[in-house]
């Protein structure tokens, strides 16, 4: 663990860590280590969505309302440039899905040089 | 017993402090974090908003998750538990040991989906937590410092202390356990509101505390002029007690440095007056016969049976003949029970590192307490509902 008070008394004492990273409880630890990313990813995207609301709040007690962002219709270049956008998230969340593992970790190269 | 005259008196000066308190309790929560370089962001009654709104947001996560876990995700683990049951022939109701109960959800995934969210949800609570208050290092510790020898209570910290293996396990997976981070009482008090809003309420103005506090009982004389919490943690329960009991010396002991250190820092913003103190919970340094009121609030469970049998016969040291001892803790499960609640009771104990729990519920904790000179009080009411009753009092 990181020591942030190396310069001054902090009064904290070594601690036992736990060993709840060494755990598997879902029969791959990769399955455990997903489900733990998951949590932090929705964690990280709740907060981003929640910082919008405040946003909007503030927005409307200066004159820019929801309903006026609701109705924002974006140019042709705009919406070429989100699509673009859009696509290449889409891409990097989920494109993995469609991935088919069949090699093991122990295979050769199929081809190589 | 209370009676009507105190009830009454102490609930219209407890109006017109709670007043005066909330005051000055606002004003200091917006000005506190202007000093270690923080945009104020105010406080919710009794508890400083946390210092980002990402920050705050990342804990609503986790709280509402925390939430829909209890409900569906456990939910549906215990189906699956169920059907496990089923298909090996096994009575639910059947008490079985912790190792049988092993032997049967041995690769069952379908009912460990719970348990891996909940403690993955717990890990992010902590990881926030422990991230933030790391970040801004040296603004929390100025603020801790600037607070350490202002009043009204006061700190004793011991630096000095031999902390025993068993206090410093991470409980609760909590990054450094109470001992081991500087941000310890930080981390655990926010950490936590989400545990009681799950299990037994919202409880960020200490609801659960000052209710339960309320119920204590007090001696027979009704003479209350100290009180000690041990193993006091980040101070909520004693503070409530102080608000109870405003003209008594109360005190809360903790082995966890940056736990008491917390406690106080967060007492002088409320205007309370509480007595803080870096000590043992077996090892007061007290003088005998000392208090009129010797509580604990859910230590216990946390102690090895050893240290447990050690802290109740401190307890017995420090309380006045006629004192009450009223230690909370949880009901004990015994060394057998049905499967399902042994299967919860095993993995909080193994994974959410509740390293001493399983020591906890193997013993007859009301017996220990009969056992070393307390005469325990029959059909003792519960302090806080669903948690053991176990009132003593001191011949």
């Amino acid at each position: 663990m990181a020591d942030p008070g190396k310069s001054r008394p902090t009064f904290a004492a070594e601690a036992i860590p736990s060993d709840i990273k060494s755990g598997v409880f879902l029969g791959n630890s990769i399955l455990d280590n997903v489900v733990t990313c998951l949590i932090a990813m929705g964690a990280e995207l709740w907060s981003t969505k929640r910082r919008l609301k405040v946003i909007e709040a503030v927005m409307t007690k200066t004159g820019v309302t929801p309903e006026m962002i609701e109705k924002y219709v974006p140019s042709e270049a705009e919406t070429a440039e989100w699509e673009k956008e859009r696509d290449r998230f889409i891409d990097l969340a989920l494109g993995s899905l469609g991935n088919e593992g069949f090699r093991s970790v122990s295979a050769s190269f199929p081809k190589r040089g | 017993m209370i009676g009507r005259r105190t009830l009454f008196g102490a609930a219209t000066a407890s109006v017109a402090l709670g007043t005066m308190l909330r005051q000055q309790f606002a004003e200091a929560a917006e000005t506190m974090r202007a000093v270690g370089g923080f945009t104020p962001r105010g406080a919710d009654g009794r508890l400083a908003r946390m210092a980002t709104l990402d920050l705050e947001s990342q804990q609503d996560f986790t709280l509402g998750f925390r939430l829909m876990q209890s409900k569906a995700i456990r939910a549906a683990s215990m189906e699956a538990f169920d059907k496990v049951l089923a298909r090996k022939g096994i009575d639910p109701a059947t008490p079985v040991t912790v190792e049988e109960m092993l032997a049967m959800v041995e690769g069952e995934p379908s009912i460990h989906i719970g348990q891996r969210t909940w403690l993955s949800n717990q890990q992010v609570t902590w990881k926030t937590l422990q991230d933030h208050f790391h970040a801004h290092a040296d603004e929390y510790l100025s603020e801790m410092e600037a607070a350490d020898k202002a009043g009204p209570g006061s700190l004793e910290l011991n630096p000095q202390m031999d902390i025993p293996d068993y206090a410093r396990h991470e409980i609760h997976i909590q990054p450094g356990g109470y001992v081991g981070d500087p941000f310890a009482g930080h981390i655990y008090h926010y950490g936590t509101n989400s545990f009681y809003i799950s299990v037994l309420g919202h409880n960020e103005q200490d609801q659960i505390q000052k209710a339960t506090a309320a119920r204590f009982p007090i001696p027979e004389d009704g003479k209350v002029k100290r009180i000690l919490d041990m193993g006091c943690g980040v101070g909520q329960m004693t503070v409530a007690l102080k608000e109870r009991f405003p003209d008594a010396e109360v005190w809360g002991i903790d082995v966890g440095g940056p736990m008491v250190r917390y406690s106080h820092m967060r007492d002088r913003r409320l205007g309370v007056g509480v007595n803080f103190a870096q000590r043992l919970a077996e090892d007061t340094k007290f003088p005998d016969n000392y208090f009129d009121i010797v509580i604990s609030y859910i230590i216990h469970h946390e102690l090895p049976a050893e240290k447990t049998r050690a802290v109740i016969a401190e307890a017995h040291r420090v309380t006045r003949p006629g004192g009450v001892y009223y230690p909370l803790d949880f009901n004990n499960g015994g060394v057998k029970s049905p499967a399902r609640p042994m299967y919860g009771r095993w993995m909080d104990h193994r994974w959410n590192n509740e390293v001493w729990s399983l020591e906890y519920h193997s013993l007859d904790f009301t017996a220990e307490i009969a056992k070393r000179g307390f005469t325990m009080v029959k059909n003792a009411k519960a302090a806080l509902p669903g948690f053991g009753a176990r009132h003593a009092i001191k011949a």
